[in-house]
C-alpha cells in the first residue's frame, strides 16, 4: 500500500512538472503601469494611429482591432540591418498569413523617399500577398514619435550615418496583444530571437483566443 | 631506427601542410567569408540565394560570368535595374569604398570559390587593373 501511495506520488509529481511548461509561461507587459481611477492597473498601450499603406489605403488601429500584431521600422533603401529584418518577418509572415487573428506593420522612417509606389513595389517583390502584412508611411514626425514614445524603439534621422544610409533605427520586432498593450521586443536581426517571438506570437495567441 | 622514423615523420609533416601558394588560397578563402558576412550576405544571404525578387542571387546566378564587372560593382555599388538570370531587379547596391583591394581580392575568391566553380585566387594586381579600368565611378 505504502509502495503504491509513493508510485502515485511520483507520478503526480511529474504531471506538476510538465504542466509548468511552456504553455504555463505568460508574456509580461512592457512599458509605464499606471494605476487607474478604480485601482486597476493600466498598461503602457500603442496611441491610436493612422497612416497610408502600400495601396494608398488609410489604415488605422482600427484594422487591428481584435489582432495581435508585429511591427517594425525600416526602410526601402536601407543597405544594412532592413534586409536581415525582412528576411525574419517574412518567417512570421509565412507562419501567421493565414491566421486573421494575427498582422504585420511595417512603418518605413524614410517617408521622402518610400512613398506609396516604392512601398508597394518593395511589397510586391517580396511576395506579400492579401492584408496581413501592411507596409505603411505617413508624416515623418508623427512616425518617430509613435517610434520612439509608444513602441519604444529607436528612429530618426542622422545624416552622420552615412554607412547606415542616413538614418537610425532599431532592429526590433515589438509585440503587441488585442489590446494593443506592448508583450515583447525582440531582435529582429538575429534568427534565435525570432524563434522565440513565433512561439510568443502563439502563447499569446492561446491566452487571447 | 629511431633517426629513420623520425625522417620520415617530418617528410610526412611537410606534405601534409601543402605550398605556400595552397595556403594563401585557404587564407583568402577565410578572409574573403569574413568580409562577405560583413558586407554582402545581409541582402544576398549567407547561402548566396539572395532575397525573393528583391535582390538577386549570387549562387547560380549568370552575371558572375563577367568578373570585372562583379568587382566594379563591389567597389563603387550602383542603382537601377540589374537583370540576372533573365530576371529583371531593381534595388541599389551601395559601394564599399573603405574596402581595400586585398579585401575585394579575398571576397571575389571566396565568392567565385562558392558559387562561380573557380579554384583559384583572385590576384590583388588583377583587382587593381579592373578597378582602374571600372565604367561608372560614383
Amino acid at each position: 500500500m505504502i509502495k503504491n501511495i509513493q508510485v502515485i506520488f511520483v507520478f503526480l509529481t511529474a504531471l506538476a512538472a510538465f504542466s509548468c511548461s511552456d504553455s504555463q509561461r505568460k508574456l509580461p507587459y512592457l512599458g509605464n503601469k499606471q494605476v487607474g481611477e478604480n485601482g486597476d492597473t493600466v498598461f503602457h498601450t500603442i496611441r491610436d494611429f493612422k497612416f497610408v499603406n502600400q495601396d494608398n489605403d488609410t489604415i488605422t488601429n482600427e484594422a487591428y482591432k481584435d489582432k495581435i500584431y508585429i511591427s517594425d521600422f525600416f526602410f526601402t533603401s536601407c543597405p544594412t540591418i532592413c534586409p536581415v529584418m525582412k528576411t525574419q518577418m517574412l518567417r512570421v509572415y509565412e507562419k501567421f498569413k493565414d491566421n486573421p487573428q494575427v498582422g504585420i506593420l511595417s512603418h518605413t522612417i524614410d517617408p521622402r523617399h518610400d512613398s506609396v509606389q516604392v512601398l508597394k513595389a518593395y511589397r510586391d517583390r517580396l511576395g506579400i500577398k492579401g492584408n496581413m502584412w501592411q507596409f505603411v508611411t505617413g508624416e515623418q514626425d508623427d512616425i518617430y514619435e509613435i517610434a520612439q514614445k509608444f513602441y519604444m524603439v529607436s528612429a530618426m534621422e542622422d545624416s552622420a550615418a552615412k554607412e547606415e544610409g542616413g538614418f537610425v533605427h532599431s532592429g526590433a520586432f515589438i509585440l503587441t496583444d488585442k489590446q494593443r498593450h506592448v508583450r515583447g521586443m525582440y531582435d529582429g536581426t538575429k534568427e534565435e530571437e525570432v524563434t522565440k517571438l513565433i512561439k510568443d506570437i502563439q502563447l499569446l495567441l492561446s491566452e487571447q483566443p | 631506427m629511431k633517426k629513420s622514423l623520425c625522417v620520415i615523420f617530418s617528410g610526412f609533416l611537410l606534405a601534409s601542410c601543402g605550398s605556400s601558394e595552397e595556403i594563401k588560397y585557404e587564407q583568402y578563402l577565410v578572409n574573403g567569408e569574413q568580409h562577405y558576412l560583413k558586407h554582402c550576405s545581409n541582402c544576398h544571404q549567407a547561402d548566396g540565394s539572395g532575397l525573393k525578387d528583391l535582390y538577386p542571387p549570387l549562387a547560380g546566378s549568370d552575371f558572375l560570368n563577367n568578373k570585372e564587372l562583379v568587382i566594379c560593382l563591389i567597389r563603387n555599388g550602383m542603382s537601377g535595374e540589374i537583370k540576372v538570370n533573365g530576371k529583371v531587379y531593381n534595388q541599389p547596391m551601395p559601394g564599399n569604398k573603405q574596402l581595400y583591394e586585398l579585401d575585394i581580392a579575398e571576397l571575389t575568391t571566396y565568392i567565385y570559390t562558392k558559387w562561380g566553380n573557380s579554384k583559384e585566387i583572385t590576384e590583388v594586381s588583377s583587382v587593381k587593373k579592373t578597378l582602374g579600368e571600372c565604367k561608372t565611378k560614383e
